[in-house]
């Protein structure tokens, strides 16, 4: 059982006895287990490897980490063995004996398991040269990869709680603020708002209980950097916090966490729990007067819950409804008392910067938004995952350089930034820079770091009603604007995709835009309108299709469409009436079928599982 | 430097360019209507706690040169504010949010006469027979006079409604029906009840308006005003 | 039997009002779902209105007030996975049981529900069956799903999405102490 580390000293000591332990260590195989790649199947092969690596007696020399995720999920699972920092992918169990046997053994490479560059469709032997991760500025997620989340002696022994150290050796309070304000970290939750100010606003406050608030609710659909963070590397948040905490004067924090993220969950548990055995948190850190606690809070399923005042009250047992924001939370807050609420990515970039200094941080970036951010690339494009840029990076270079370019050929027609709260941006406008105010200009915003990639077969229109949809459905329904300006604007869209919109109809969803912009009690509501607005600044001819021409010309909103089975081609095998869940396809075998349009709902099931291309939509 | 806290009872601030002495701790609605200001509100009422759901107390609240919109029943009054409750942007979105309300809730005077209080002159939406505003004075007041708690809201979203615990009466309820006699929704239109498909707005009474905006922002103890218990209204009585 | 477990679930947390969500959370995961008596008892021990625990629990979407069926389908319907073709699951769904999300199959065999983004955006269309996340799914491979639980029907009863974070082709444990 680790004896408690008492002071700076103790630290200092046990990084070192970790560090000569590592020496023993001649090969590291570093394996994705991280929440994507667990879907994919990795835990099968870390138990493989286990075995194997049992069976060959090398867990001496060989160590096996098991890994938060790496952002590359995609082509999970993953491993990357160093010191030669080869990277493996789409692993299955039965590639693990030849793995050890060939690779840890005998230091050669396995062709087939190598990535394959979607661009050249040359196999990759190195993680670094691997373009995806070589265009990105990975400083936070690169932590992922060296770490097993539940071993606080792996976050130690990379330099982990060494922040902390240096601020308990000799910083006052309102040197760490000073730091955190000239680094120009602004919250990654979305709202964008300079951490240091926050900080020293709550530090200002009045009143001698003050809590720190962790916000890992993520609830952007398409968004998952919390999560990976959380779930990857939750000391690096702890850490965040504690220094936090001795900057605000706070002694309990608080970190809120989606239901729907249960392994974040059980590594932040376990984190704190590390944190507590190793006197981290607790009582006298590391012999300093800091004292301070983490107590963990679970969503119960409620999108509203990311915003602040709302998940304060989540936090106090009550309904996720967000209160008037006339006197901020720094002063009046949890409990009615000072609280600093901010993002998980924004806490994990606190140890970096309090370790690299403000200057090294505020070196990347724009003017006014320095440093990197995380972003969730997916949807219609070749390489998903996670990807970390500096702020600044050209919308055009995440896409196409990292993101590999289109999916399948559809030419890309849009990317949606900022989850519900942000906007559709075209292909027009990919050569703006990703930073704050350059997206919330062109109608759009960085939000949490959502990027979903659309192409031609997205509408437009459609987008925008699902996001109304989700946006009244994760209403608190407590004021009128946002309860039932959402669904009055819900109604129009829909009438839209439906074939029954009229013209004026789009007069009256930009002047019902600006009242719940203006008058809405929180930014759920306020934000509403934006999904819609940017949909009708830059993709308006799409609407107009849908009301003059009743057509969608990306063949998706189905009242719109018709789905036809041309008789010359098919072959009457039979496969898409066994497909049709609405049994609306009739035919016998070897005679073209027929599709009863009555009966059909569009859902184009028949046509993916047509073979032979005679299934059409118009 | 030492902080003194002035425990001063009053705060002087500017509502639509007069100077009002308002207690501290009070809203800036409460402010405004003890001095015969009209700001027209539906889910505040006195004596019971303010919620800011139905936004239609909104006010512009002049903060560094820029003008503020925010709820003036949950804005606390404080020295030197400046508020206008007026302005045409004002008017704009107060009159949309009282057509939002009678185009879900057109069942009913109070609502009727809360949007054309607001300047509501046509219904832009398809009518729905909602039969609650959702203003929650019924559960406040169950709550707070009564001290008896026994409905409340439940529910999220569109699917937020007020119903009894297990949507049963419980047996702790009092009985005092001051739910019913506070609900906006009980005081039906002037000629009969709404059937559903048949939903107008009414705007019978609309000469009140005109006379309200003759005198724009003061209290003119109109019709309308009674017809959605305005708190003025309501303390006279 | 069923009373022992609300009494552990209450254990050092009587008289505390805000552990009602917390409450709640392990009632969802003991019982899979949240009965009047349950809500009734939490009301007492914790010193909550009943209206307010009645209130709590109707918010919040990882409760349910009505008891689950065996087997609990949750289709993400998030922005990546809704452009991967997301809402052909449920249309699959209703097709293969005739139940909409939200809804229980008169034999009280499976329950839909519709979850607003997983986290595993990069793999979507994800649907999570008794808790195990199944990744690029198309309409085939869910009818072949549930097909495979109607034959192979399981006794145990369904406890929601849960702690338990298992994949299709294994079984992890997760710490959940």
């Amino acid at each position: 059982m680790q004896p408690k580390l008492n002071t700076l000293e103790d630290l200092k000591q046990f990084r070192e006895s970790l560090a000569s332990l590592e020496a023993k260590v001649t090969t590291a195989i570093n394996i994705c287990s991280g929440t994507g790649c667990q879907a994919s199947g990795s835990v099968k092969v870390i138990e493989a490897l286990k075995a194997a690596l049992d069976a060959q007696g090398l867990t001496d020399t060989v160590k096996l980490r098991t890994t938060g995720c790496h952002g590359f999920c995609e082509q999970g699972p993953i491993m990357v063995i160093d010191p030669a920092n080869i990277l493996y992918c789409r692993i299955s169990p039965e590639d693990v004996s030849e793995i050890v046997c060939q690779t840890i053994q005998k230091n050669q490479v396995i062709e087939r398991l190598l990535y394959t560059d979607p661009v050249s469709g040359k196999k990759i032997t190195k993680e670094a040269d691997i373009p995806f991760y070589r265009a990105q500025d990975r400083v936070l997620l690169s932590q992922n990869r060296k770490i097993d989340p539940c071993s606080i002696e792996d976050y130690i022994a990379i330099g982990g709680y060494s922040a902390l150290s240096k601020v308990l050796n000799g910083m006052t309070a309102e040197q760490v603020i000073l730091e955190i304000k000239d680094s120009g970290l602004r919250g990654r939750g979305g709202g964008g708002y300079p951490t240091g100010r926050k900080w020293q606003q709550c530090r200002q406050a009045a009143g001698d209980e003050k809590f720190v608030i962790c916000n890992a609710d993520e609830g952007d659909p398409g968004a998952y950097m919390d999560r990976s963070v959380l779930e990857g590397n939750p000391h690096s948040v702890l850490e965040g916090m504690l220094i936090g905490s001795f900057a605000i004067g706070a002694e309990q924090g608080y970190i809120y966490v989606r239901k729907e993220y249960p392994l974040a969950v059980v590594h932040a548990r376990k984190a704190i729990e590390q944190a507590h055995q190793f006197g981290l948190l607790g009582e006298n850190i590391l012999g300093s007067n800091l004292s301070f606690d983490v107590q963990l809070a679970r969503g119960a399923g409620a999108f509203v819950c990311g915003e602040s005042t709302a998940l304060m009250s989540s936090v106090e047992g009550k309904v996720g409804e967000p209160r008037p924001k006339d006197v901020h939370t720094v002063q009046d807050g949890l409990w009615h008392k000072p609280t600093c609420l901010n993002n998980v990515e924004t806490w994990a970039n606190v140890p970096m910067i309090i370790n690299r200094g403000a200057a090294w941080f505020a070196s990347k970036g724009t003017k006014n938004s320095k440093g990197t951010k995380i972003f969730a690339l997916t949807g219609r494009i070749k390489n998903t995952g996670l990807v970390e840029v500096a702020m600044g990076t050209l919308l055009r270079t995440i896409v196409y350089d990292i993101g590999g370019g289109p999916y399948d050929g559809a030419a890309i027609k849009a990317v949606q930034t900022g989850g519900p709260s942000g906007g559709c941006l075209p292909a027009e406008k990919f050569d703006l820079p990703v930073d704050f105010e350059t997206l919330t200009e062109a109608g759009s915003m960085v939000g949490s770091g959502g990027m979903v990639v659309m192409d031609e077969r997205t509408c437009m229109v459609d987008v925008a009603r699902y996001f109304l949809e989700f946006l009244l459905d994760e209403s608190c329904g407590k004021c009128v604007p946002c309860r039932l300006g959402i669904s009055r604007m819900l109604e129009m869209v829909t009438d839209i995709t439906k074939g029954r919109g009229r013209p004026e109809q789009l007069q009256l969803l930009e002047e019902l835009a600006e009242t719940l912009t203006e008058t809405s009690l929180c930014a759920l509501g306020k934000t509403a309108p934006n999904p819609v607005l940017s949909t009708l600044r830059y993709f308006r001819p799409e609407y107009q299709a849908h009301i003059q021409e009743k057509s969608c010309p990306a063949g998706v909103c189905r009242a719109l469409i018709q789905y036809n089975i041309d008789p010359d081609t098919c072959t009457g095998c039979g496969a898409c009436l066994k497909a049709c869940p609405h049994r609306a396809v009739t035919g016998q075998t070897k005679n073209p079928h027929q599709i009863n349009q009555d009966l059909c709902n569009k859902c184009g099931i028949c046509k993916d599982v047509c073979r032979f291309e005679a299934i059409s939509v118009t | 430097m030492p902080e003194e806290i002035t425990m001063q009872e009053y705060v002087t601030l500017t509502i639509d360019g007069t100077k009002i002495r308002a207690s501290r701790g009070s809203s800036v609605l409460d402010a405004a209507l003890e001095y015969g200001i009209c700001i027209p509100h539906l889910c505040h009422y006195p004596g019971l706690s303010d919620i800011g759901a139905c936004r239609l107390c909104i006010v512009e609240n002049i903060v560094g040169g820029k003008a503020r919109v925010t709820a003036s029943c949950t804005l606390k009054v404080a020295e030197d504010m400046v508020i206008r409750t007026y302005t045409e942007r004002i008017k704009r979105l107060r009159r949309n949010i009282a057509e939002l309300l009678v185009a879900s809730a057109p069942n009913s005077r109070a609502i009727q006469d809360v949007a054309v209080r607001c300047g509501v002159t046509k219904v832009r939406y398809p009518f729905r027979n909602d039969n609650c505003a959702l203003c929650g004075r019924c559960v406040r007041v169950c709550a707070e006079m009564w001290q008896a708690k026994a409905i409340g809201f439940v529910g999220r979203g569109k699917d937020r409604h007020v119903d009894f615990p297990f949507g049963r009466k419980p047996d702790f309820c009092k009985n005092c029906n001051t739910c019913i006699d506070i609900c906006p929704m009980t005081i039906t239109p002037c000629p009969g009840p709404m059937r559903p498909g048949e939903e107008y707005l009414c705007s019978a009474c609309e000469g009140q308006l005109l006379m309200a905006d003759s005198l724009p922002g003061s209290c003119v103890w109109c019709e309308l005003g009674k017809g959605f218990q305005c708190t003025r209204q309501v303390q006279a009585r | 039997m069923s009373e022992k477990i609300l009494e552990t679930i209450l254990e050092d947390r009587r008289s505390q009002p805000q552990q009602l969500i917390e409450v709640l959370q392990d009632v969802q995961e003991a019982y899979g779902y949240i009965s009047e008596e349950a809500m009734t008892t939490v009301s007492k021990e914790l010193g909550v209105p009943v209206i307010e625990v009645y209130r709590v629990a109707s918010f919040y979407k990882a409760f349910s007030l009505t008891p689950r069926g065996r087997h609990l389908i949750t289709v993400c319907m998030g922005t990546a996975c809704h452009v991967r073709g997301a809402p052909r699951m449920l249309d699959e769904v209703r097709g293969q049981l005739g139940i909409e999300p939200g809804q229980t199959t008169p034999d009280k065999m499976f329950t839909l529900e519709r979850v607003n983004c997983l986290g595993a955006c990069a793999l979507g269309p994800i649907v999570v069956l008794d808790g195990r996340y199944h990744r690029n799914m198309t309409p085939n491979k869910l009818r072949k799903l549930v097909q495979s639980l109607r034959t192979a029907e399981k006794p145990a009863p369904s406890t929601g999405s849960g702690q338990a974070l298992s994949v299709v082709e294994g079984e992890v444990a997760v710490d959940a102490a």
